[in-house]
C-alpha cells in the first residue's frame, strides 16, 4: 500500500535548498507551492517542477493567505535569514495551525526559542559537523 | 537598585531613547550591528554600546542581557524584533520585553508569542496625523491601551450647544467619559449634575473612534470636518 502523503505544501525560500527540495517533492507527487521574494530565484526551479511558484515576501501574512496557507499540510521555511525562517514558521503554527513545520537555521543557538512549539528545524552546521566527525571515524582506506 | 534597560538596534530611535532613559536615570545598553551607529551612540556619556547582532545569543549575553529588567527591541526588520524579543524572555529571563512592528498585522500575533508590548510605528503615526489632520479641538491627545482608548482636551467654545447644560442632558456617546473639567484655576471631578460653561477645559476618556461624536457633542456640529 502506497504511503498516504500530505498533499499541500508550501515552502518559503527558493535558495538551492528550497528549489532542490521544490523538485524533489513535486517529484515524488506532492502538490508543492514555493515562495519567494525574487522573481529571478525561480530560475534555480528544475525543469521537471510541476507546482506553482510565486513571487512575494513570506513574511507577510496576507501573501501567506493567498498562497493558500489555510489549506497547507506542510510548511518548509528555507530562506536565508534564520529571523525570518522563525517568524514564518511561528506564525504557521500559531496562526495558522499547520500540523508539520520545518525550519532551516544556519545558528543552532537560537534554537530554544521555538523548541517548545513543536517545529521541526534542520541545521546545515549541525548535519556538516555530524558527517565529517562519521568520515574521521571510518578506517582511512575506506575514505579515498 | 537602578532600573536597567537593553535596547537592541535602532539608529536614531536607539539614541533619542537612550537619551530620555539616562536622563531619568535609568543603566542603559545600546546593541547595534552598526559600527558607525554604535560610534554614534558611544557619544552619549553613560550609555553602555555594544557592537554586534543582537539577534545572536551570545552578543546579547556580552550585552548583560542576563540582569536587564526591560529589554526593547528598535531594529527595522519585524522578525529580527520577534527573535531578540524571544531569546531576551526565553533565554535571558528578561521580564519585560517590547518589539517595535512595522506591519499593523503582525500586532496581535507578536503579543500572542508573549512579548508584552508591542508598539506599531505605522498605527501610531497614522493616528496622530489622523487626529491632527482632522480634530483641531482637540489641545492634546493621549493614546493608552495600545490606542484603544484615547484621553484628550476639548475647548468649549462659546457658542457651544453644551454650554449651560449638564452632563446628563448632554448627548454624549456611552463610550465617552468626561474624567475633569479646568475652570479658570479650579480643576473639578464633574458628576451628571455638573454643567459645562464655555471656556471650559475639559479632560475626555474616550474608546478610540468615538472621538468626532464626543467633539462634535462639545463643541458643535460640523465642527471637526470628518
Amino acid at each position: 500500500m502506497k504511503e498516504k502523503i500530505a498533499d499541500n505544501t508550501i515552502i518559503v525560500g527558493c535558495g538551492r535548498l528550497g528549489a532542490e527540495l521544490a523538485g524533489a517533492l513535486s517529484d515524488a507527487g506532492r502538490s508543492v507551492l514555493i515562495l519567494d521574494k525574487e522573481e529571478v530565484a525561480f530560475r534555480k526551479l528544475p525543469l521537471s517542477f510541476g507546482g506553482l511558484a510565486v513571487a512575494g515576501d513570506g513574511g507577510d501574512l496576507d501573501v501567506l493567505r493567498q498562497a493558500g496557507i489555510e489549506q497547507a499540510d506542510t510548511l518548509i521555511a528555507v530562506t536565508n535569514d534564520d529571523n525570518v525562517n522563525i517568524l514564518i514558521a511561528q506564525t504557521a503554527r500559531e496562526l495558522f495551525h499547520i500540523p508539520h513545520i520545518i525550519a532551516r537555521l544556519y545558528d543552532p543557538e537560537r534554537e530554544c526559542v521555538y523548541r517548545e512549539l513543536g517545529i521541526a528545524t534542520i541545521c546545515p552546521t549541525q548535519l556538516s559537523a555530524r558527517e565529517i566527525d562519521k568520515l574521521l571515524s571510518l578506517p582511512r582506506e575506506a575514505i579515498a | 537598585m537602578k532600573k536597567r534597560v537593553l535596547l537592541v538596534g535602532g539608529r536614531r530611535k536607539a539614541r533619542s531613547l537612550a537619551l530620555s532613559l539616562l536622563k531619568r536615570g535609568y543603566q542603559v545598553t545600546a546593541v547595534n550591528s552598526d559600527r558607525d551607529d554604535c560610534r554614534k551612540l558611544a557619544e552619549l556619556e553613560k550609555l553602555n554600546v555594544i557592537c554586534g547582532d543582537g539577534t545572536k545569543p551570545f552578543v546579547l549575553e556580552d550585552a548583560g542581557a542576563e540582569g536587564q529588567d526591560i529589554a526593547i527591541a528598535l531594529t527595522p526588520k519585524d522578525a529580527d524584533n520577534l527573535v531578540i524579543c524571544e531569546l531576551c524572555k526565553k533565554r535571558f529571563h528578561i521580564r519585560r520585553t517590547v518589539a517595535l512592528v512595522s506591519d499593523p498585522q503582525k500586532t496581535a500575533f507578536f503579543r500572542k508569542m508573549g512579548i508584552d508590548r508591542v508598539v506599531c510605528a505605522i498605527s501610531a503615526i497614522t493616528g496622530i496625523i489622523e487626529q491632527q489632520a482632522f480634530l483641531e479641538q482637540m489641545e492634546n491627545v493621549i493614546p493608552v491601551g495600545e490606542g484603544r482608548v484615547n484621553v484628550l482636551e476639548v475647548a468649549v467654545p462659546v457658542n457651544s450647544p453644551a454650554a449651560g447644560k449638564t452632563l446628563v442632558e448632554l448627548d454624549l456617546p456611552r463610550e465617552v467619559i468626561v474624567g475633569c473639567v479646568l475652570r479658570d484655576d479650579a480643576v473639578m471631578i464633574p458628576w451628571g449634575d455638573t454643567a459645562i460653561w464655555a471656556n471650559d477645559l475639559l479632560v475626555l476618556i474616550v474608546a478610540s473612534g468615538k472621538e468626532s461624536e464626543a467633539i462634535s457633542a462639545l463643541v458643535g456640529k460640523g465642527a471637526c470636518g470628518l
